[in-house]
């Protein structure tokens, strides 16, 4: 296929990987972030850091949805899905993210009525199909699943559907990159930025990271070969004393984004003035409610939502990992009492958490041995 | 293994989806086949007016770029 074939091609990976390490300078130890959980996926799935040298390292960030998503929001979900008459629909393994008494899976073997869907325009088709019922949609991801759920929800507005609302836990990159850059437990020289929520909000917001920071960042794809030359790109800027934003995925993302996508989400979303981030804490500005147009169909208004706050289990380390500060094998229960099939952070639960991608592509192994 | 889907993250849905046009319709939706072959409704409001054979990176059910 177009634009799949050619960037999994292993000579040219090869190639790149050379170039690498003719670039990095010996002695120098670089530490990149790839801020997108696809790219972490991409990662561990082709070994694309294996090819690379040992001076060089990725750090992964926070850039997986459900990885951020905190236990309260969770409990908050499950106490939705368990009020009568109420079909709580929401992403795949999002049923398995654990909050602090249970998951929805477990709110579902209970009797609560969840149901997985693979868009929100699902959602809304059962909302038709069952009038006499209330349709809930647990909204959760940046902004490359926001626009979906704000074009469905314009739907259901110009429909006239009424037994339909989201539980809105959408949330923006900037705020929580800007934490990160802020923490001072965090020592990173460059990002690899997030491709695809880069083809909604493009690369402009972005510019702060050089010019308030003085790290370089490059847009990168998600195949195994545009990771590798997006961190010869930023291994380029580092060298040279280059520090700006670039575009490796310009095949997909324009400088200005998409303008349709950010005129849907301005329109039914506004920010709320703080939102919990796992590990990370309350962000300002970081988290999306429905805005005051579409408050008919906002979860939050329509039922009783609790507000639960929980705080994550002391054993869990996910903040530490989403930082970057560890990386995933270094947590204390990584592998052991935390696994794919038990989760106790959300790191492990998500195909794009960090832990997960690990623990399904067993480098975990490989790194013990070096360290 | 659950959640090792391999194109997107079945998680989350947040992994753009290469797919090609199938048929286009008048309310907004476009049916799109991916690389399989497996067909979706997919909301193309986002990229404008599309034609069987048309490339799009689909996020969670929308279109949101145009590919070749």
């Amino acid at each position: 296929m177009k634009y799949v074939d050619e960037y999994r091609d292993a000579d040219l990976g090869r190639v790149l990987a050379g170039e690498i390490v003719a670039t990095v300078e010996p002695g120098r130890e670089y530490k990149i972030m790839e801020v997108c959980g696809g790219h972490t996926h991409t990662i561990y799935k082709y070994g694309v850091d294996d090819l690379l040298p040992a001076n060089v390292e990725l750090v992964h960030g926070p850039g997986c949805p459900v990885c951020v998503i905190p236990m309260g929001r969770v409990d908050d979900g499950i106490a939705v899905a368990h009020v009568p008459g109420v079909i709580f629909t929401c992403f795949g393994d999002m049923m398995r993210v654990p909050g602090g008494a249970g998951t929805l899976l477990d709110a579902k073997a209970q009797g609560a009525d969840v149901r997985m869907v693979y868009s929100p325009l699902d959602a809304l088709r059962i909302a038709r199909e069952n009038p006499d019922r209330e349709v809930v949609f647990f909204a959760v991801g940046f902004e490359t699943t926001a626009p979906s759920t704000a074009l469905t929800l314009k739907r259901a507005k110009a429909e006239g559907i009424r037994n339909f609302s989201c539980f809105s836990n959408h949330v923006t990159i900037v705020p929580p990159l800007r934490a990160l850059l802020e923490s001072p437990d965090l020592r990173l020289d460059g990002f690899i930025g997030p491709g695809h929520v880069s083809t909604v909000v493009g690369a402009r917001p972005f510019e702060f990271i050089p010019a308030d920071y003085g790290k370089p960042v490059v847009i990168s794809g998600f195949e195994p070969l545009d990771l590798l030359q997006s961190v010869y790109m930023v291994l380029c800027q580092l060298v040279e004393g280059r520090c700006e934003v670039e575009n490796q995925y310009a095949r997909v993302v324009p400088a200005d984004g998409n303008p349709a996508a950010l005129a849907v989400l301005e329109e039914v979303f506004e920010l709320r003035p703080h939102f919990e981030w796992r590990g990370l804490g309350f962000i300002s500005h970081s988290g999306l409610k429905l805005s005051e147009a579409y408050r008919d169909f906002d979860t939050e208004l329509r039922f009783e939502v609790p507000g639960v706050r929980v705080a994550d289990p002391k054993a869990c380390q996910c903040g530490e990992v989403l930082k970057g500060v560890i990386r995933p094998w270094e947590c204390k229960v990584f592998g052991t009492a935390c696994t794919p099939e038990r989760p106790i952070g959300t790191c492990m639960v998500s195909s794009e958490g960090a832990c997960a991608a690990y623990y399904n592509y067993g480098r975990f192994a490989r790194e013990r041995e070096v360290v | 293994m659950s959640c090792a889907a391999d194109t997107h993250c079945i998680t989350c849905s947040d992994e753009g989806l290469p797919m090609r046009v199938v048929a286009a319709r008048d309310d907004g939706l476009a049916l799109c086949a991916d690389e399989a072959g497996a067909e979706l409704d997919v909301m193309v409001d986002l990229v404008g007016p599309v034609t069987p054979g048309d490339g799009l990176l689909v996020h969670a059910g929308v279109a949101l770029a145009r590919i070749a």
